[in-house]
C-alpha cells in the first residue's frame, strides 16, 4: 500500500547515500580484498598459473615456526598497547579540554609524533634507549641498576620497547578524536551534574565516560585493528628482530608474499588475522549495543 | 544557494584535473621506425654509468631510444615482479639486483633464456670469469652479468701512520687481519679508533666461513661457522670493534664511520671506491688517505679468494621488442658497455687488464701498488648463491645472525637453531 | 569566581609539569629532524647527539631542490591530497549519513562488511588490486592513487560514530517539517559535524601525504611520483643522505602543520554554537 511504497522510497533514498562511497570502495577496494580471499585457497606467485590449494595452505601454518612466532607477538603486542595507548589518549583529552593556559600549544605539540616522518621518530628513539651510550641507560646505570635492559637489541625487552614507542606515537592521534568527541558533549549535562553536587572523579564517571562511549568504541576498533596491522612501526624500530622477537604477522605476510612469492600462503596468514580481528570487534560491538 | 554554487565550482575543478591526467603511458608518441626500450633500474640520481651507456647506445644506434624507470632500491626486486606480474609488456630491460630476486624472476617464467640469443649473436661467455655459470639454471642463462663487486679491505692510510704500524697487506690470513685489528686499537671515548668494523649486513660477518670453498651458506649445516662468529664476538667484546646491537639500533652507516677517522680497517664491497672517491672530494669526509688490500683468506686458500656479487641484465618474457632488448643488453654487458662502466669507477663484470688500468688510473684511487694489485681477484664465492629456496633462506640467516651478534643467543644454541631451521626449508 | 585552593595549586602544578614534559618527549623527535638537517651525513648518527650542529649546513636546505625534483614532488603531493580529501569528505559524510540515521535493509551487516576490510593489511591484496587498476589502464596515473585512497572505509566509521552522537530527535522534527533526508543532511548534519569533519580532514591529509607504498608501485614515471618516494631516492643500496632526507621532511611538514593549526579552532567549537536548541 502506501507505506510500502514510501518505505521503498525510503530505501531509495539510504542506498543513494550510500552509493557514492560504495561504489568506489567495491571496485577498488573490496573486489581485490575477496581475490585475496580466495586466494588463501590457491596456490600462485603471481606470474605461473593459479592452482587449487584447498586447505594446505591453512595445514602448512601448523608447522611453520615463523607464522607462530608472529602470532604469538601480535597478541601480546596489542594487548600491550590497546590499553595503554586508550588510558593516556584519554587523560590527555580530558586535561587538555580544562581551561590551561596554552592548550592550543599543548595540542598541537601533542600531533607531532603523528605526523613527523617516522624515519626520523624512530632514530630519535631508538637513539634516546641505545643499550650502551644512550641517555636511558645512562640514567639507570648512574642510579645503580647494573643490568640494564638491551632495549631494541635484547630479545626480552624489544617487544616492550616497540609497545613504549607505539603508545607514545598513536596517544597524540587518539587524543585528537577524544577531543573531538568531548566538544560533543552538552555542557548542560555538565551543569546538572554539578547542581547535583558531584565531584570531579563522579563527573567524569558518569557524565564524561558514557557520553563518550562511541567515541571510545571507535578508538578501540581503529586501535586493535592498527595493532593487529602493524608494520612500519616494528620495521623502523626492531626489524622484526632480535631473531624472532618482534616479528609480527604483517612481517611474516610480507616475507611469504614477496621474499618467497608464496601469495596463497600469504592470504592464508591474513586470514587468520582477519579471524582475529573480526573476533575481536564483533566483541566491541555486542558490547556497545548493549551499552547503548 | 552561493555554497551549493561553490560546491559544483570546486567539483568542477576536481574532475576537469583529474581527467587532465587521462593519458595513459603507452602514449610515449614515437615517430615511426623508432623503437622505445624501456629499463627498469635504480637510484638514478646517484648512479654515474646509466647516461654514458644510454648515450653511446643511442649514438650508434639512431632509431632506438632507452627510457628509464626508476623502481628505488630498497624494494627493487619486489617492486619489479609486482610491475612484470600478470604479463606485463611495458618493461623490455630488466636489471637483476640480487640472486633471490632473480631466482623468483625464473621461477615465475618472466625472464627470457636468452641461450638462443646468446648462440646466434656470439656472445662470449669466458668473459664473464664463470661467473654466468653460477647463475644458470638447468642450464639455461636467464641474465648476463654487467658489473661485478666483491669484498675487500679498505684501510685508513693516516690513522696506521699515525700510530706508526705498517699498513696491511694483500696476503692477509684471517688471524693476521685480527692481530692487526687488535694493535690498531687504541684510545677511548669519542677519540677512540676502532682496529675494524663489522657492517651490520649478516654478510660481513657470515659470509667469511665459506671463503675456504668447503661449505656453502645454503647447506644446511652451519657448524663451520663457529670459528670465525667466536672471532668476531670475541673482538666485540675486547672493544676491537663496535658493538653490533648499537650499530644496529642506530642505524649507522659503514661509510660515516670510515669518514670520521674512527676505524683503521674495515671489509667492505668494492662498490664503496666509487661513493669514497667523490665524498673525499666534495670535501664531506675527515679521511683524505686511503688504500686497499684483498680480502682476508683462511689457511692454505690463495690469497685474492673473496666475496662477490653480480648485477646482471635481462629481458622480459613479455617484451614485445625482445630482439632490440637483447641488442641493447649485448652492447652493456660486452667489452664496449665495460669500458663505460669502468670509466665511472664502478667494477664492471669484464674485468680485464684494460678494465683494470682504468679503474686504477681514476683521480682518487690511491697510488700505491698493492691497492691496485687489491683489484684483481683470485675466486669469488656469490653472497648468495642460486638456489630454489634463497631468499627464505636468506630470512632465517638473517634472525639467527642478528641473535647471535646482540648476544641473545649463545653461538653454539644460534648454530643449532641454523641447522634446524634451514633444513626444515630445505626439506619442504 | 572560584578561590584556588592550596590542594587546587599544587594539582594544577603537577599538571603543568606533566604536560610540559610529555610536550618535550613529543618534540624531541621534531628537534631532532632540524638539527639533523643542518648536518653533513656522517654527523648525523654519532653519539652523543649534538643538538646545535657547529657547522650548520643550510645548503642542504638548497641542495634537496636540485638532487631530486622535489618541487614537481611537492605539487604533485599537494595536487592528489587535496582531491583525495575532498572526495572523503564528501562520500564518508554522505554514507555515515544512511548508517547513522536512516534505516535500510542489511545496514548493520554492510556496516560490519566496512569495518572488517580495514583489517585486511594491504599488502596481502596489493598484488590483485594493482593487476586490477592495471587492466583499466590506470597504471602510471594520478587517478590510480585517487581511486585507492578517497573511498575508504575508516572515513564512514568515523563519521557514522560523530553522527550517532546527534540526537535523532534533530532530524525527526526536521523529516516533520518536510524536509528531504538530503536537505537534512546537508543544512543539519554537515554543520554540526564541523568537528569530525575537520578531524577526518586532518586524518586524510597526513594519511595521502605521507602516502609511500601506493606512489612507489603506481607511479613509476618520475613527473608524477610524490615526496614519500622523493625522499626514499635520498637512500640509495649504498648511502643514505640523512642531512637531505631530514631537510626534505622538514620541508614537507610545513604544509601539514599548517593544515593543522588552521583546522584547530574547529575542535573547540561546541554543539552550543551550532544552534542546538530543543
Amino acid at each position: 500500500m502506501a507505506s510500502k511504497k514510501a518505505n521503498f522510497k525510503k530505501q531509495l533514498v539510504a542506498y543513494s547515500f550510500l552509493a557514492p562511497n560504495f561504489i568506489g570502495f567495491a571496485i577498488f577496494t573490496l573486489v581485490p580484498i575477496v581475490f585475496a580471499v580466495v586466494l588463501a585457497f590457491l596456490r600462485w606467485d603471481g606470474a605461473n598459473p593459479i592452482e587449487w590449494a584447498g586447505l594446505s595452505n591453512f595445514t602448512e601454518l601448523f608447522d611453520d615456526d615463523q607464522f607462530k612466532a608472529a602470532l604469538k607477538n601480535t597478541i601480546v603486542y596489542t594487548a600491550g598497547t590497546v590499553p595503554f595507548t586508550l588510558l593516556a589518549s584519554l587523560f590527555l583529552a580530558v586535561i587538555l579540554n580544562q581551561g590551561i593556559k596554552a592548550r592550543n600549544f599543548f595540542r598541537t605539540v601533542s600531533f607531532f609524533p603523528y605526523i613527523a616522518s617516522l624515519v626520523a621518530v624512530a632514530a630519535v628513539w631508538n637513539m634516546i634507549f641505545n643499550p650502551s651510550k644512550g641517555p636511558v641507560n645512562m640514567l639507570l646505570y648512574s642510579l645503580g641498576f647494573e643490568n640494564v635492559p638491551g632495549w631494541a637489541a635484547d630479545k626480552d625487552w624489544a617487544m616492550i620497547t616497540i609497545i613504549l614507542f607505539s603508545v607514545w606515537k598513536y596517544m597524540g592521534y587518539y587524543m585528537i578524536i577524544y577531543l573531538a568527541g568531548l566538544q560533543g558533549i552538552n555542557p548542560e549535562l555538565y551543569e546538572a551534574a554539578n547542581l547535583d553536587g558531584t565531584n570531579t572523579w563522579q563527573r567524569f564517571r558518569y557524565v564524561t565516560v558514557p557520553q563518550l562511549s562511541a567515541t571510545t568504541f571507535f578508538i578501540l576498533v581503529m586501535l586493535t585493528i592498527q595493532c593487529f596491522k602493524v608494520y612500519d612501526i616494528v620495521y623502523m624500530v626492531t626489524q622484526a628482530g632480535p631473531g624472532t622477537a618482534t616479528l609480527v604477522l604483517v612481517y611474516d605476510i610480507y616475507n611469504k608474499a614477496f621474499v618467497s612469492w608464496n601469495l596463497g600462503s600469504a592470504s592464508a596468514v591474513a586470514m587468520v588475522l582477519f579471524a582475529l580481528v573480526l573476533a575481536v570487534t564483533l566483541i566491541q560491538f555486542r558490547a556497545e549495543k548493549r551499552i547503548r | 544557494m552561493k555554497k551549493a554554487l561553490t560546491i559544483i565550482l570546486v567539483l568542477c575543478l576536481v574532475f576537469s584535473s583529474v581527467f587532465a591526467q587521462g593519458t595513459k603511458e603507452e602514449a610515449a608518441t614515437t615517430a615511426v621506425g623508432t623503437t622505445t626500450l624501456k629499463w627498469a633500474l635504480w637510484d638514478i640520481a646517484s648512479t654515474t654509468y646509466y647516461e654514458p651507456l644510454i648515450k653511446a647506445y643511442e649514438a650508434k644506434n639512431p632509431n632506438v631510444k632507452i627510457e628509464m624507470l626508476d623502481l628505488g632500491s630498497a624494494d627493487f626486486m619486489t617492486m619489479l615482479r609486482t610491475q612484470l606480474s600478470g604479463g606485463d609488456s611495458s618493461i623490455d630491460v630488466v636489471t637483476i639486483k640480487d640472486i633471490p630476486g632473480y631466482n623468483n624472476l625464473v621461477k615465475g617464467n618472466l625472464l627470457m633464456n636468452l641461450n638462443d640469443k646468446i648462440k646466434s649473436e656470439n656472445v662470449d661467455l669466458s668473459l664473464y670469469g664463470g661467473t654466468t655459470d653460477q647463475i644458470s639454471v638447468d642450464s639455461k642463462l636467464y641474465g648476463i652479468p654487467f658489473r661485478s663487486d666483491f669484498w675487500v679491505v679498505f684501510y685508513n692510510k693516516d690513522v696506521f701512520d699515525k700510530a706508526g704500524v705498517a699498513y696491511p697487506d694483500n696476503d692477509m690470513t684471517f688471524a693476521e687481519y685480527d692481530a692487526l685489528a687488535r694493535k690498531m686499537t687504541s684510545g677511548t671515548g669519542a677519540g677512540k679508533v676502532y682496529g675494524a668494523h663489522y657492517h651490520t649486513w649478516r654478510s660481513a660477518v657470515q659470509l667469511f666461513g665459506i671463503l675456504d670453498g668447503k661449505n656453502t651458506i645454503v647447506d644446511g649445516t652451519y657448524n663451520f661457522l663457529k670459528p670465525y662468529y667466536e672471532m668476531i664476538l670475541s673482538q666485540q667484546k675486547d672493544g676491537i670493534v663496535q658493538n653490533y646491537a648499537t650499530l644496529r639500533t642506530s642505524s649507522t652507516h659503514y661509510s660515516g664511520v670510515f669518514y670520521n677517522n674512527s676505524v683503521a680497517m674495515m671489509n667492505m664491497g668494492s662498490w664503496f671506491i666509487a661513493t669514497l672517491i667523490n665524498q673525499i672530494d666534495q670535501g664531506k669526509t675527515e679521511v683524505k688517505n686511503w688504500g686497499l688490500v684483498k680480502y682476508p683468506h683462511a689457511e692454505g686458500v690463495p690469497a685474492g679468494t673473496t666475496l662477490g656479487t653480480i648485477t646482471s641484465l635481462g629481458v622480459s618474457n613479455a617484451s614485445k621488442k625482445k630482439d632490440a632488448a637483447f641488442d641493447f643488453v649485448k652492447f652493456v654487458t660486452g667489452p664496449e658497455g665495460a669500458q663505460i662502466i669502468a670509466k665511472t669507477g664502478t667494477i664492471p663484470s669484464i674485468k680485464d687488464a684494460e678494465v683494470v688500468k682504468i679503474i686504477a688510473s681514476k683521480p682518487g684511487f690511491p697510488a700505491d701498488q698493492n691497492s691496485k694489485d687489491a683489484l684483481q681477484v683470485a675466486k669469488t664465492y656469490l653472497e648468495m648463491p642460486l638456489h630454489e629456496r634463497a631468499g627464505e633462506i636468506e630470512v632465517v640467516l638473517n634472525q639467527v645472525h642478528d641473535e647471535i651478534m646482540t648476544n641473545n643467543i649463545s653461538v653454539d644454541a644460534g648454530l643449532a637453531k641454523l641447522n634446524e631451521q634451514v633444513q626444515k626449508i630445505l626439506a619442504k | 569566581m572560584q578561590v584556588h585552593s592550596n590542594k587546587q595549586k599544587v594539582t594544577m602544578a603537577l599538571l603543568y609539569t606533566l604536560l610540559v614534559l610529555c610536550s618535550l618527549a613529543m618534540l624531541v623527535p621534531f628537534i631532532w629532524m632540524l638539527s639533523s638537517s643542518l648536518k653533513l651525513d656522517k654527523d648525523v648518527f654519532t653519539f652523543p647527539i649534538e643538538w646545535i650542529p657547529s657547522n650548520p649546513r643550510w645548503i642542504n636546505y638548497a641542495e634537496i631542490w636540485t638532487t631530486i625534483p622535489l618541487g614537481q614532488f611537492l605539487k604533485n603531493t599537494v595536487k592528489l591530497t587535496l582531491i583525495v580529501t575532498f572526495l572523503q569528505l564528501l562520500t564518508s559524510s554522505f554514507a555515515a549519513y544512511a548508517f547513522a540515521k536512516l534505516q535500510f535493509k542489511g545496514r548493520d551487516f554492510l556496516f560490519l562488511g566496512y569495518i572488517a576490510t580495514i583489517a585486511m593489511p594491504w599488502q596481502v591484496y596489493m598484488v590483485p588490486q594493482f593487476m586490477m587498476i592495471r587492466s583499466f589502464g590506470l597504471n602510471n596515473t594520478h587517478l590510480a592513487i585517487i581511486c585507492l585512497q578517497a573511498f575508504s572505509a575508516f572515513g564512514v566509521f568515523l563519521m557514522k560514530q560523530f553522527y550517532m552522537s546527534v540526537p535523532d530527535e534533530l532530524c525527526e522534527a526536521a523529516r516533520i517539517d518536510g524536509m528531504s533526508e538530503y536537505r537534512i543532511w546537508a543544512q543539519i548534519m554537515l554543520p554540526l559535524s564541523k568537528p569530525a569533519l575537520s578531524t577526518l580532514t586532518i586524518f586524510t591529509f597526513v594519511n595521502t601525504w605521507n602516502d609511500f607504498l601506493g606512489p612507489l608501485l603506481y607511479l613509476t614515471r618520475m613527473e608524477l611520483k610524490t615526496i614519500q618516494i622523493g625522499l626514499r631516492m635520498f637512500i640509495s643500496q649504498y648511502s643514505s643522505e640523512y642531512g637531505l632526507i631530514m631537510a626534505a621532511s622538514v620541508v614537507a611538514l610545513i604544509p601539514v602543520v599548517i593544515v593543522f593549526l588552521t583546522l584547530q579552532k574547529f575542535f573547540v567549537q561546541g554543539v552550543a554554537t551550532a544552534g542546538l536548541k530543543g
